[in-house]
């Protein structure tokens, strides 16, 4: 048996998180999606089934074949990479079947004479035929199509990720004079974390785990249930608000509340982020802020894809693309999607939503400098903290602007006629 | 158009968003050092370079446009192209 895991068409659908990162990529709770996947795979060669566009990139990052033609030789495990799979159970099925939450397929294993019945070089189709094809059976799971929703469903995901860890306890870098409110051992910090005088965990609402490396500083105070990855910097007075996941060498400050920082995103000073995703190298200046929630307590729409859609919530704030970059005094309106490699300034209140590789600078949408200056940012960006962008990344991102090209133009070309 | 056309609108353009006033305006004139131009006052004459002149200028073309008499040479070209 072969078992693939993969992104479906619907990755349009977690733009602007998804340009350039595969949809499993994306973090909840504790982990990106296929870190919660993986374990619970059958012993059996695995691969992953993405976009063209970013095969390299998945290749290089995952170390496994990716969409290789010649998996569908053999019975095949394909597993949906926007499955939020949280109970750490193996999937093990024995006989054929198309295990499915409503309408999205959550796994699917099928014999190899049906794989050949059916694959015919397409994986959408295919995906289609064995979804009408296959014995269907119901289960109950999460799969994750909207940004907003990775943001629903984090809270739960910390809690249910705390207690599969087993771990609690300070360790040697808590300070004396630092303190815990509510339930002592819904804390975790590891050996090599630090928590400074003065600062204050709540685990009154949920547990709170930091790990190594983290650093806590004095007068930051961190509601539970928050994941702290590593080397992740909690800056000086920080209100740290429940539902909060930051992945690893994250600087934040300020007040955050029920978002996600996916990883190497700087949010160094005040200002407010709240039900939001900020990508990769994202980097938001002094006092940048969005809202959450409309004055008419109404649902907020997300621009996705070119349309609105009504996200059926009232509390939805941002959604920041990769390398994208914001001045001070940057005020996010509620429910913006900004793509990547942006760079945004404050004025008014902001529109909603921000082509890829855009310059909004006084109330209007221009060209920027150009990709290849762009691309030297990042790098340098990158390199302050130790990281280098990959042939294969830099090749996704050129891809993601030519494919952004015409409606960029389009937003320019009408910012002007406003004028 | 005429090269000295051309030369008087990039002149306009350029006092328009920069505020410079005419006597600075020389053909060696360098946008950044001489006449001040800050990052965004950059892509703001591109911008406008585009509309006084219906062109397009290409991101990574217009950045290697560093004076006003590079701006007008580069401007013809695209008008003729």
């Amino acid at each position: 048996m072969k078992v693939i895991v993969y992104e479906d068409s619907k990755w349009i659908n977690l733009v602007p998180l998804s340009l350039i990162k595969c949809v499993f990529e994306l973090r909840c709770g504790f982990f990106s999606m296929i870190d919660r996947l993986l374990p619970c795979l059958p012993e059996s060669e695995k691969g992953l089934w993405v976009r063209d566009y970013m095969a390299p990139l998945a290749g290089k990052k995952y170390g496994m074949p990716v969409n290789d033609t010649s998996f569908f030789l053999d019975d095949l495990l394909i597993v949906n990479g926007r499955w939020l799979k949280t109970d750490g159970e193996i999937i093990s099925p024995r006989e054929e079947k198309a295990v499915k939450s409503g309408q999205e397929m959550l796994y699917a294993f099928i014999k190899k004479e049906t794989v050949r019945r059916f694959w015919q070089g397409n994986f959408d189709e295919f995906l289609m035929s064995i979804s009408g094809n296959v014995k269907p059976e119901e289960a109950s799971g999460t799969i994750l199509e909207y940004p907003w929703q990775i943001i629903h469903h984090n809270p739960k995901a910390i809690e249910t990720d705390f207690l599969q860890a087993g771990k609690n306890g300070t360790g040697g870098g808590f300070s004396e004079k630092a303190a815990v409110t509510g339930d002592e051992t819904k804390v975790f910090i590891a050996e090599k974390a630090r928590v400074h005088p003065f600062a204050v965990i709540d685990t009154q609402a949920g547990p709170v785990y930091v790990e190594k490396g983290a650093e806590i500083f004095p007068f930051a105070r961190v509601e539970g249930p928050c994941y702290i990855g590593s080397n992740t910097h909690i800056m000086p007075g920080a209100n740290i608000r429940e539902g909060c996941s930051f992945g690893e060498v994250c600087k934040v400050g300020g007040e955050v509340e029920e978002s996600i920082f996916h990883s190497y995103a700087n949010k160094y000073h005040d200002g407010f982020i709240g039900h939001s995703y900020i990508g990769e190298f994202v980097n938001l200046g002094a006092m940048t802020t969005n809202s959450d929630l409309k004055n008419d307590y109404t649902n907020v729409t997300v621009h996705v894809n070119g349309t609105p859609v009504d996200t059926q919530d009232m509390k939805v704030g941002c959604f920041i693309g990769d390398h994208t970059k914001t001045s001070i005094g940057t005020l996010f309106n509620t429910g913006t999607s900004a793509g990547i490699m942006c760079n945004i300034t404050a004025g008014n209140v902001l529109p909603k939503y921000f082509p890829s590789f855009s310059w909004y600078i006084n109330g209007s949408y221009m060209k920027g400098f150009g990709l290849e200056m762009m691309l030297a940012t990042a790098k340098t960006a990158m390199a302050r903290r130790k990281r280098t962008l990959s042939a294969e990344e830099e090749s996704a991102v050129r891809h993601v602007y030519e494919m952004t090209s015409s409606e960029r133009r389009e937003f320019i070309r009408k910012s002007r006629m406003r004028k | 158009m005429e090269i000295k056309e051309i030369e008087e609108r990039v002149k306009k353009v350029v006092k328009e968003v920069l505020g410079t006033e005419e006597e600075k305006l020389k053909p060696e004139s360098r946008f950044v050092e001489d006449l001040g131009a800050e990052s965004v006052q950059s892509l703001e004459l591109v911008a406008a370079f585009e509309e006084e002149f219906a062109i397009e200028m290409e991101e990574d073309a217009a950045l290697k446009v560093k004076t006003v008499g590079k701006a007008v040479e580069f401007i013809k070209k695209q008008m003729e192209a």
